[in-house]
């Protein structure tokens, strides 16, 4: 699991940041979020550590995600962009990729990760695949994807039941 | 057009005058300021016991014996003696009538903490069914305070082994049906974490963070309606539960990736312990109308972002943090929940903490509103409309004539003034009243502030101890001819001159009768309270 919120573990003290490269880094990924959001996505830093954020997605347009709000912690790592940000949902999902702790699988995340990649571009390919999950490349919960796959309408009508109990 | 204020007259007025519409009952109970409870029965001799209150409807004195064991009732009733001479007015009150029995006759005593081990009866709580003369009364371990916390528990909230929540017919003291937590706690000082309206019961759990509630049944049965906490609707969990058998199925190679392997069992998803963990049903509530909020605020995409980031993400975690401290209904559907960061929880001076009060509707599961503690909008509303705070269950009648703020002018102008004052604290102090205790005040017509002036510092309406004064109190008329009508004296005017013992007083009125009880005790229990009788000679 990671270790999120303010002062965790991970994360290099404050007066490190200011000075350090995945500090500027991220400050610059931060500015150029906020000039060009991605749509139904924003995000920040919770409190003042830099490496601990938050971001929200709504739940896209014609999709069974549609009228949810998703919170999604992201931890960034010291030696960012090197390694990849951790995304871990808090709003509970029906989703093949997402794990009911909320750990998502998405493989820009892992070995598909390139330091090229930005916070926005993660918050887009997350965005995704709200609209289109990914159930073909071992997917984290195969029950949801075998049902993605011979039954899409139950798959969204669960989906849109999920979204309406736990994510409004 | 002349009027007298004496009783004689007016009982001569009401015979040929017809109050104006809708005005009979504030007209009769104007006779109040002349009948008034100016006699004291000192010291009176009397079972060795902690008053809690006169029900509401005025059938009942609730008391619990000093071992906090027993359950014991009273029935007030009205003092008569004879008097065998001529002239019986002239005469003292004669000293076999200066009893506690001459006032209150004692209906049963039942046990309540004995049975249950090391349960005792929680004293500051007692909260009373009126349309089916029931009685709700507590018994609790005693509590732990520096308790780890464990599972969904949260950190510095004290904990009880057991607590026990009672239904009793108070016609006989039969128990009806009990309801049992285990390792949680309920603040009961004041009745201030349950809240009755009508037949239903919130119950704040401050240590799993749930509000649990229940129905009372007409067949005297307590029965679970909702818990909101982790999840919103009755069924969440079973929803979660049923779906986790169709995606419960992750391949044997992935197993490694699922924290906890939590997946078949729906009592751990509900349960996170982790501060990463999901969000709980209720906040995830809370925190989409939060962002919703702050989101709408901005229309411009780029300013929204920035305006996201200094609002919303930067307060995230704080938000997530705070945890629920309190409860009310302000209807059927409707909560008032008011949420604060741990430290405030418990603490005595929780009105200094930052503190956030939600609408929550238990229908749809949506927060409807969500304002700071020293919101003026807010405060506003409480101002013009505090009696749809005040909300009490419907067929209490006697609850209507409660003064506030909003119904009375002159406690209007005593709150203005003061606001005028020292505005942003004061709005901050008046709020932090809210979420209400649940029945703790006394409907007596004495506390009515259209008929009386009083000193709030000293007596009111609402059922808190006191420091006790060796100054009588007064209760002045509040129209003309502002006299003074009568005292209510904690001991004889050249009584003991100790002074420095500090005491505590509190004041058990009658909702009906000119009669009270005023108890004086000294803030180290050791010694026997001193329980003064006030009623009409």
């Amino acid at each position: 699991m990671i270790s999120g919120g303010r002062g965790g573990k991970s994360a290099p003290s404050a007066s490190s940041w200011a000075v350090s490269a995945s500090g500027k880094r991220i400050q610059r990924e931060m500015a150029e979020l906020n000039l060009d959001p991605p749509p139904d996505c924003s995000a920040g830093p919770k409190g003042d550590n830099l490496y601990h954020w938050v971001a929200t997605i709504l739940g896209p347009q014609g999709t069974p995600y549609e009228g949810g709000i998703y919170f999604l912690d992201i931890t960034f790592p010291s030696d960012y962009p090197f390694k990849p940000p951790k995304v871990v949902f808090k709003t509970r999902i029906f989703h093949c990729n997402v794990d009911t702790a909320g750990v998502l699988s998405l493989d820009i995340l892992k070995d598909s990760w390139s330091p090229a990649l930005t916070i926005t571009k993660v918050l887009l390919a997350i965005r995704a695949i709200f609209t289109n999950p990914d159930p073909s490349d071992s997917p984290l919960i195969p029950g949801i994807a075998r049902l993605y796959l011979a039954d899409r309408a139950k798959h969204d009508e669960l989906a849109a039941e999920w979204t309406r109990r736990f994510a409004k | 057009m002349f009027r007298r204020n004496n009783i004689a007259s007016r009982i001569f007025q009401r015979q040929i005058y017809t109050p104006a519409p809708g005005t009979s009952v504030y007209c009769a109970r104007r006779f109040y300021e002349n009948l008034v409870p100016s006699c004291t029965i000192y010291d009176v001799e009397c079972p060795d016991q902690s008053f809690r209150k006169f029900t509401d409807d005025g059938q009942y004195l609730i008391s619990f014996s000093r071992n906090q064991q027993d359950l014991v009732v009273y029935r007030p009733t009205w003092l008569s003696f004879s008097c065998k001479e001529e002239d019986c007015d002239a005469h003292d009150l004669p000293p076999k009538a200066k009893r506690f029995e001459s006032f209150f006759t004692h209906l049963y005593s039942v046990s309540l903490a004995s049975c249950n081990g090391n349960e005792l009866i929680c004293k500051d709580f007692f909260l009373y069914v009126e349309s089916n003369q029931y009685g709700i009364i507590a018994t609790s371990t005693p509590s732990i305070h520096d308790a780890a916390a464990n599972g969904a528990a949260i950190q510095g909230v004290p904990y009880v082994e057991k607590l026990t929540f009672h239904l009793i017919r108070l016609e006989d003291g039969v128990i009806l049906d009990v309801k049992v937590f285990h390792n949680d706690f309920v603040n009961l000082t004041h009745n201030m974490g349950v809240f009755l309206y009508d037949d239903l019961l919130a119950i704040a759990s401050l240590r799993n963070q749930t509000i649990h509630i229940l129905q009372i049944r007409d067949s005297g049965n307590l029965v679970d309606v909702r818990a909101i906490g982790a999840f919103c609707r009755e069924d969440d969990e079973l929803f979660l539960n049923s779906n986790a058998q169709c995606i419960a199925f992750p391949d044997k190679s992935k197993l490694h990736q699922l924290p906890g392997n939590n997946v078949q069992n729906g009592t751990h998803l509900s349960q996170p312990n982790q501060e990463d963990s999901l969000l709980s049903g209720i906040k995830q509530r809370l925190l989409s109308f939060i962002f919703q909020g702050i989101s709408n605020e901005e229309k411009d995409p780029a300013l929204r972002a920035q305006w996201l980031k200094k609002k919303f993400y930067f307060r995230f975690q704080d938000y997530v943090d705070l945890i629920i401290w309190k409860v009310q209904f302000l209807d059927r559907q409707h909560l008032l929940i008011k949420f604060g960061s741990v430290d405030g929880g418990v603490s005595r001076n929780a009105d200094q903490h930052t503190a956030f009060l939600a609408v929550y509707n238990m229908e749809t599961t949506e927060i409807v509103a969500f304002y700071q503690n020293s919101a003026e909008e807010l405060y506003l509303l409480f101002e013009r409309f505090c009696d749809h705070f005040h909300t009490a269950s419907k067929n209490s009648v006697s609850m209507n004539f409660v003064s506030s703020h909003s119904n009375n002018i002159h406690a209007l102008e005593q709150i203005r003034s003061v606001k005028s004052k020292a505005s942003s604290q004061f709005m901050k102090k008046m709020l932090g009243s809210l979420p209400y205790s649940c029945q703790s005040l006394s409907p007596s017509p004495y506390f009515d502030q259209s008929l009386f002036r009083f000193d709030e510092k000293l007596i009111s309406a609402s059922d808190r101890p006191r420091q006790s004064t060796d100054h009588p109190i007064k209760f002045i008329l509040r129209r003309q001819p502002c006299s003074l009508k009568f005292k209510i004296k904690l001991g004889p005017e050249a009584g003991n001159a100790d002074g420095r013992t500090k005491k505590i007083a509190s004041f058990l009125f009658h909702p009906f009768l000119p009669l009270a009880l005023s108890i004086q005790q000294t803030l180290f229990l050791q010694q026997p309270s001193v329980v003064n009788i006030h009623f009409r000679g």
